[in-house]
C-alpha cells in the first residue's frame, strides 16, 4: 500500500510564496487567452446549433407556416403519435449500448493484458489491434454489411444459411458484432496506457507475498487501471448512445434497429420536419446527458483527474 | 458575376437581341417561346444558370450541356453534380431552397419530390403547353402536376420490367398465378424463382405499390387528401407477396435486397424472374454476362392480366429563387426536345419522356426493351402524389415490411397502414 501511495506523489506540492503566485497568475491569464479561440469556435459550432435546434423544436412543421407550438413536438414524441417510434428507438439504443459496451470492455481488457506482456512481435500485435479502430465507422459498416450478406463471408465460414439483416435478432447481433470489432481496440488502447504505468515492482512484491495471478489481477491491476477503464467506458457509453452509422448503413434502421440518432435524421431530413426532429434531438441529448451524469456520479469518475493528474486534496485524504 | 452580366445585357439590349436571334436559329424542333417577342422583355431573367443534378452515372450529361452551351453562349448552363444518393441530393436541394439562395437555378428531382417542392413554394410554375404537350408521356406529365398546375419538366422516365430466363421459359407469365406456377421450373433447375426489392427502403414502397395497384388497390385518393388503402384489392395485392414469401417463391434473401443485390441474383444465373428497372438490360447483355442471350423482358404480372408498374424518373424543376428564370425555362424545354432526348436514349440508355421515340426504329435498335417499356409505362401508376411523400412512403414501407416478415397479418398491416397514412397526410 505504501508503494501505491508513493506512486501518486508525482506532483511536488508548491508552497504559496510570492514569486510563485505571480508566475501562476501570469500562467492563468495566458491560459485564458489561449483558450478563448477554442471557446469561440466551440460556441459557434456546438452551442449555436444546439440552441437553435432547441428553439426550432418549439415551432411546428407545416408547409409554408411554422407556428409556435411550445411543447407539442415533445409531447408528440413522448406520448403522442410518435411515442411508439421514440421509445422503440430509445429501447434499442440502450440495449445496443449495454451489450456492446460490456463486450467491448471484456474483450478490450483482455487484449490490453495480452498486449502488455513482453513477447516477440508485441509491437506488431499492438499495431494490428488498432487497425479496426483506424477504419472510419461508415467504411466498417459497409464491410460488415457485405460480410453479413446472405452470400457473405459470415455464412460461408459458419456454414449457416442465415439472412442476417432480414430479421430483428440477427440484425441486432450483426450491428453489435460490427461495433465491438471496431471499438474494443479503443478500450484496449486506453486500458493498455493505464497498465503501462503500473510498475513491475508492485507485482514482484505481491508475488513474494504469495499472491496468485487472479489475486494480483483483482487487487493490483484492476484498482490501478480503474481510472483509465472508467474513462474508456464513459467515452464508449457516449459514443454508443449516439450510434448512427452502423444501423443506418447495415439495415437502414429496419428490423427494429432504429437508434435515436437514426430517428432524428429520418425526421429532420427525410421527412422535412425540423421542428419535430429538433425535439427528438433535444430529447436524445438529454437522455445521453443524464446517462453520462449518472455514470460519473455513481462511479465517481473524474475524467481529468483520472487521466493521471491527482489533485492535492485527494492526496491529503489518503 | 452573374449579376453584372445580367445588368450588362439589360443595358445593351442589342446584345440580347443577337443572343436570342442566334439561339432561335439554332434550336431545332422545339419552338423557342422567346421567339418574336420584344428583346427588352426577354432580357429579364436571361443569363447563365446552374443545373444541380444527382450523380450522372452515364457520364453523358456534360454532352447535353455542351450542346446547349454552344448554341447559347450568353446563357451558359453550369453542371453541378451532387451525390449519387437520392436522399443526399434531396437534402442539398432542400437546404438551398430553405436558404432561398437561388444557387441552383434548375434542380433535377425524383418524380415523387415534385409535389412537395411545389407545395412549399420552391418551384416556379411552368407553362403546360411548353413542357407537357401531347408528345410527352401522360404518366410523366401527371408526376409533374400538382394542384392542377405543371411544376416541372419531365425529363427521363422509368417503369419496371419483368426480366425472365428465356432459355427456361417459353411463354412469359402475365399474371401472378402463372408466374407462381412457373416456379416449378426454378425448382427443377435448383434456382430461386422471383426476386424484387424488399429491404425496408424506397424500393419496397415501389414493389408494394406495384403489388397493390396491380390488384386494383391504391394508397391515397386522386387528389392525395384522403386515404384509400383500406380495401379488399389492396389486401389481395399484399397477400400475394406475403404468400410468395411464405412458400419460398420469392427468394428469402430478397428481404434484404435493394436494386443492385436483386440484379446480381439474376445476373449470376441463380434466379428465374427479376423485377427491376430497364438498366439491368445493359449489364445482362454485356459480353461475359452469365445470362447473355438467355433472358428476355416483359411487363409485370398482375392479378387478371398484366400488372402496373410504379413510375420512376426524373423531372426538371426551375427554382422559385432563380435569377435567370427565363433561361432556366428555355433550357428545361430544350432538354425535352427531340434532339436532347435522342442523346438521352442512345448515349445515356435512359427512357425518354417523348412518346414518339419508343417506336423509332433507330432507338429500338439501340435499346430493344423500348416496346416493352412503353407498354409498362402506359400502365404505370405514379406513387402517391402528396407534399408529405416521405412520410407516406415510410408508412407504406414499414407496414408492408412487417407483413412480409410475418410479424403482423396482412389484414392488420393494411389497417395499420391506413392509420399511419392518415397521420402522414394530416400535416
Amino acid at each position: 500500500m505504501s508503494l501505491i501511495t508513493s506512486l501518486t506523489k508525482r506532483q511536488p506540492t508548491t508552497t504559496s510564496s510570492g514569486p510563485v503566485r505571480d508566475i501562476r497568475e501570469k500562467d492563468g491569464r495566458l491560459a485564458f487567452w489561449l483558450v478563448v479561440p477554442s471557446l469561440i469556435v466551440l460556441t459557434i459550432v456546438i452551442a449555436f446549433p444546439v440552441v437553435w435546434s432547441f428553439v426550432r423544436s418549439l415551432y411546428g412543421d407545416g408547409i409554408g407556416a411554422t407556428p409556435f407550438v411550445g411543447g407539442d413536438n415533445y409531447a408528440n414524441a413522448l406520448w403522442g403519435n410518435g411515442s411508439a417510434e421514440f421509445w422503440d428507438a430509445a429501447r434499442f439504443t440502450y440495449f445496443f449500448t449495454a451489450v456492446s459496451v460490456v463486450l467491448e470492455v471484456l474483450i478490450g481488457v483482455g487484449m490490453a493484458l495480452v498486449a502488455n506482456r513482453a513477447f516477440r512481435g508485441r509491437g506488431l500485435l499492438r499495431a494490428s489491434v488498432l487497425v479496426p479502430w483506424a477504419i472510419p465507422t461508415a467504411v466498417a459498416a459497409v464491410l460488415w454489411k457485405w460480410a453479413f450478406d446472405p452470400n457473405g463471408i459470415v455464412n460461408a465460414v459458419t456454414g449457416w444459411d442465415l439472412i442476417w439483416t432480414g430479421a430483428e435478432g440477427p440484425s441486432t447481433v450483426a450491428i453489435i458484432v460490427a461495433d465491438v470489432w471496431k471499438t474494443a481496440p479503443f478500450v484496449a488502447l486506453l486500458v493498455l496506457a493505464g497498465l503501462q504505468i503500473i510498475p513491475e515492482d508492485v507485482y514482484e512484491a505481491a508475488r513474494l507475498d504469495g499472491a496468485t495471478a487472479w489475486q494480483q489481477f483483482v487487487r493490483i491491476t484492476l484498482p490501478l487501471v480503474r481510472p483509465a477503464l472508467l474513462v474508456a467506458i464513459l467515452f464508449r457509453l457516449l459514443d454508443a448512445l449516439r450510434m448512427y452509422d452502423l444501423p443506418a448503413i447495415m439495415t437502414g434502421g429496419a428490423n427494429g434497429t432504429t437508434t435515436l440518432s437514426v430517428l432524428v435524421v429520418q425526421s429532420s431530413l427525410s421527412q422535412l420536419k425540423p421542428g419535430y426532429g429538433g425535439a427528438l434531438a433535444t430529447l436524445t441529448f438529454l437522455l445521453i446527458f443524464i446517462t453520462a451524469f449518472l455514470f460519473v456520479r455513481m462511479l465517481n469518475v473524474n475524467a481529468v483527474e483520472q487521466a493521471g493528474v491527482r489533485t492535492p486534496r485527494k492526496k491529503d485524504s489518503e | 458575376m452573374r449579376r453584372t452580366q445580367r445588368i450588362a445585357m439589360v443595358a445593351a439590349g442589342t446584345a440580347a437581341v443577337l443572343a436570342l436571334a442566334s439561339c432561335s436559329s439554332d434550336a431545332s424542333g422545339d419552338a423557342d417561346p422567346s421567339d418574336g417577342s420584344p428583346a427588352a422583355e426577354d432580357a429579364e431573367g436571361v443569363g447563365p444558370i446552374t443545373f444541380a443534378s444527382g450523380k450522372d452515372l452515364t457520364g453523358a450529361m456534360p454532352q447535353l450541356i455542351e450542346m446547349w452551351n454552344e448554341m447559347h453562349p450568353e446563357q451558359e448552363v453550369t453542371f453541378l453534380e451532387l451525390s449519387a444518393s437520392p436522399d443526399d441530393q434531396r437534402t442539398s436541394f432542400v437546404q438551398d431552397f430553405q436558404a432561398q439562395s437561388g444557387n441552383y437555378d434548375v434542380v433535377w428531382g425524383d418524380v415523387v419530390w415534385t409535389s412537395e417542392f411545389a407545395a412549399r413554394g420552391w418551384l416556379e410554375p411552368l407553362d403546360a403547353e411548353a413542357v407537357a404537350g401531347d408528345d410527352i408521356l401522360p404518366a410523366a406529365i401527371e408526376s409533374a402536376t400538382y394542384d392542377g398546375q405543371v411544376w416541372a419538366a419531365p425529363f427521363m422516365t422509368n417503369a419496371a420490367l419483368l426480366f425472365y430466363r428465356s432459355d427456361l421459359i417459353d411463354t412469359p407469365p402475365t399474371t401472378w398465378a402463372e408466374l407462381r406456377e412457373d416456379c416449378a421450373i426454378a425448382e427443377e433447375n435448383d434456382m430461386q424463382c422471383y426476386a424484387g426489392q424488399f429491404a425496408q427502403y424506397e424500393g419496397l414502397t415501389v414493389n408494394a405499390a406495384e403489388a397493390i395497384t396491380s390488384a386494383g388497390g391504391s394508397f391515397l385518393s386522386e387528389d392525395g387528401t384522403s386515404v384509400a388503402v383500406d380495401s379488399p384489392e389492396a389486401r389481395e395485392g399484399l397477400q400475394n407477396l406475403v404468400d410468395m414469401f411464405d412458400e419460398g417463391q420469392i427468394d428469402p434473401a430478397a428481404i434484404t435486397f435493394q436494386e443492385q443485390e436483386s440484379a446480381n441474383a439474376f445476373l449470376d444465373g441463380s434466379t428465374l424472374f427479376l423485377r427491376n428497372w430497364p438498366y439491368v438490360y445493359t449489364a445482362a447483355s454485356e459480353e461475359g454476362s452469365e445470362i447473355a442471350g438467355k433472358f428476355d423482358m416483359t411487363v409485370l404480372p398482375g392479378i387478371d392480366g398484366p400488372g402496373s408498374s410504379s413510375l420512376g424518373g426524373i423531372n426538371l424543376g426551375v427554382s422559385a429563387f432563380s435569377e435567370n428564370k427565363q433561361t432556366a425555362k428555355d433550357w428545361v424545354e430544350w432538354m425535352q426536345s427531340d434532339e436532347a432526348q435522342r442523346v438521352l436514349v442512345s448515349v445515356m440508355n435512359q427512357a425518354s419522356v417523348r412518346t414518339d421515340l419508343y417506336t423509332d426504329p433507330e432507338m429500338v435498335e439501340v435499346s430493344p426493351y423500348l416496346p416493352n417499356l412503353q407498354e409498362s409505362l402506359m400502365n404505370a401508376v405514379p406513387r402517391p402524389r402528396t407534399p408529405n411523400y416521405n412520410a407516406v412512403s415510410l408508412a407504406i414501407q414499414q407496414n408492408a415490411y412487417a407483413a412480409l416478415q410475418g410479424d403482423v397479418s396482412v389484414d392488420e398491416a393494411i389497417t395499420n397502414m391506413a392509420a399511419d397514412l392518415e397521420l402522414a397526410i394530416a400535416e
